[in-house]
């Protein structure tokens, strides 16, 4: 059986090059091949070509399905994102607010106090001490820069690390977006539907390629169906020629003979 | 209903216009018929023929008659076209999807990155550094599954042309099938 498997995936190469797009796993088509190779089992050139249309059609619509549960997914995460974003307290981001405007500190001190001073300078600009946030406003000034832009940045920097801590299920970060989420009187599944809205072409693009490959698929696997009592009839008349075969093999002469009778447009 | 000073104008100007005078820009316009070759029938191509008929021999099987034969080359040379369509769409995704990511970025992105670099090159603002997060949006382009669907939107016209063709070959072949299988079953 394996045999004749890995002699129909090597005649496929008639029907021409597997439908891999970069970055797509060729194992996995192959497995797919192979996998159906088995359940239909395949009698004549026919039967693979439609065996082949299947593993095609069935391979993009996986595609279609996977590309739309991966931007589905991306939306989510960055409907996600947007929302904690414009809900994290400072308390929450106050950490990487001082991450974020130690090195600008650093890199815009006087480069004897750089060290040190960048370090405690964005501890206390982080407590709002007055006399820091001044210095600070006056070195951001400086670069063209100014204390929201930082805060953005650490806020954005909180809001991308529970995300990535959501989407891996950790129990602290899920408990902290889920009551969140329930204060704020939305689910995940409304900040998805709200960002998709953008994204609905995009969507049904994708639906109509999934929905032309599943029909061709269903075609060719209808066209294999149909093709079924034929086979069948062909492969009775195959068992009857080896049987026929047999006899003539045990009695060589004759056989030949009878070989050469054969009318050349039997098939 | 277009007015006479329009159409006359339309004449006048079309007059002015020559087509391409650039080298480049000819040698583009010369391919301009030429999209895929799809149209052209398998027969008229030497290495398609053979390849027909290496099919049509493999479909017939050996001792065929002429007729099986003929209706093996009909479902052959419909396999090799849908071959040929499906080749031309897995070339046409993957340099899609090859190319420089700003390609595919929607016209109003393109629009409004522009408008802030504009922005941003006046003498007032042109030795201020650019903030962060206008940084990272400008140099952002449509990544993952969200560049692939962009890329399917966008090429959505030259996608259903590639559609119709595998339609088709699809159509041909099933009947050519089908007329092969009966003349087989009857004999």
């Amino acid at each position: 059986m394996e045999n004749s498997t890995s002699k129909t995936i090597s005649r496929w190469s008639l029907f021409g090059p597997p439908p891999i797009l970069e970055g797509e796993d060729a194992a996995a088509y192959d497995e797919l091949v192979g996998r159906i190779c088995a359940a239909v089992k395949p009698v004549d050139v026919i039967d693979e070509i439609f065996m082949a249309d299947v593993a095609t059609s069935e391979w993009e619509v996986l595609r279609w399905r996977r590309l739309k549960l991966s931007l589905l997914r991306a939306r989510a995460l960055k409907a996600l994102e947007g929302f904690l974003r414009d809900k994290l307290d400072y308390d929450l981001y106050r950490e990487h607010f001082v991450d974020e405007l130690t090195p600008i500190l650093q890199d815009n001190l006087a480069e004897d106090q750089a060290e040190d001073l960048a370090q405690t300078l964005a501890h206390e600009c982080a407590r709002n001490d007055p006399d820091a946030v001044d210095k600070v406003n006056h070195v951001l000034a400086g670069i063209g820069l100014e204390m929201k832009h930082i805060l953005q940045r650490g806020k954005t920097r909180k809001a991308k690390e529970l995300t990535q801590q959501y989407v891996r299920r950790e129990s602290d970060a899920v408990e902290f977006i889920d009551k969140l989420l329930a204060t704020a009187g939305v689910s995940i599944e409304t900040l998805t539907a709200e960002a998709l809205v953008k994204d609905l072409d995009y969507i049904e693009r994708i639906d109509r390629l999934a929905t032309i490959a599943e029909s061709r698929r269903n075609a060719s696997l209808h066209e294999i169906d149909r093709r079924r009592p034929i086979l069948g009839e062909t492969l009775r008349r195959s068992v009857q020629e080896v049987e026929d075969s047999e006899v003539i093999e045990t009695t060589p002469a004759k056989g030949e003979a009878l070989l050469d009778e054969r009318p050349q447009d039997q098939s | 209903m277009t007015s006479d000073r329009k159409i006359k104008a339309n004449r006048a100007n079309a007059k002015v216009s020559t087509g391409p005078k650039t080298h480049r820009g000819r040698a583009r316009s010369a391919k301009n018929a030429f999209r895929h070759g799809l149209s052209v029938p398998s027969e008229s191509d030497q290495a398609l023929c053979e390849e027909v008929q290496a099919l049509a021999r493999q479909i017939a099987g050996p001792h065929a008659s002429a007729h099986i034969q003929l209706l093996a080359r009909r479902v052959a040379e419909a396999q090799v076209d849908l071959r040929r369509v499906r080749y031309a769409r897995q070339q046409f995704l993957s340099e899609a999807l090859a190319k420089n990511p700003y390609h595919y970025e929607p016209r109003a992105v393109t629009r409004a990155k522009m408008r802030i670099i504009k922005h941003f090159l006046t003498p007032k603002l042109a030795d201020i550094p650019m903030p962060t997060l206008i940084e990272n949006y400008l140099t952002t382009a449509p990544e993952g599954p969200t560049r692939f669907a962009t890329v399917l939107l966008k090429e959505t016209k030259r996608l259903l042309a590639l559609d119709r063709y595998e339609r088709r070959a699809l159509s041909r072949r099933k009947f050519a099938v089908r007329a092969f299988d009966e003349v087989r079953r009857r004999s």
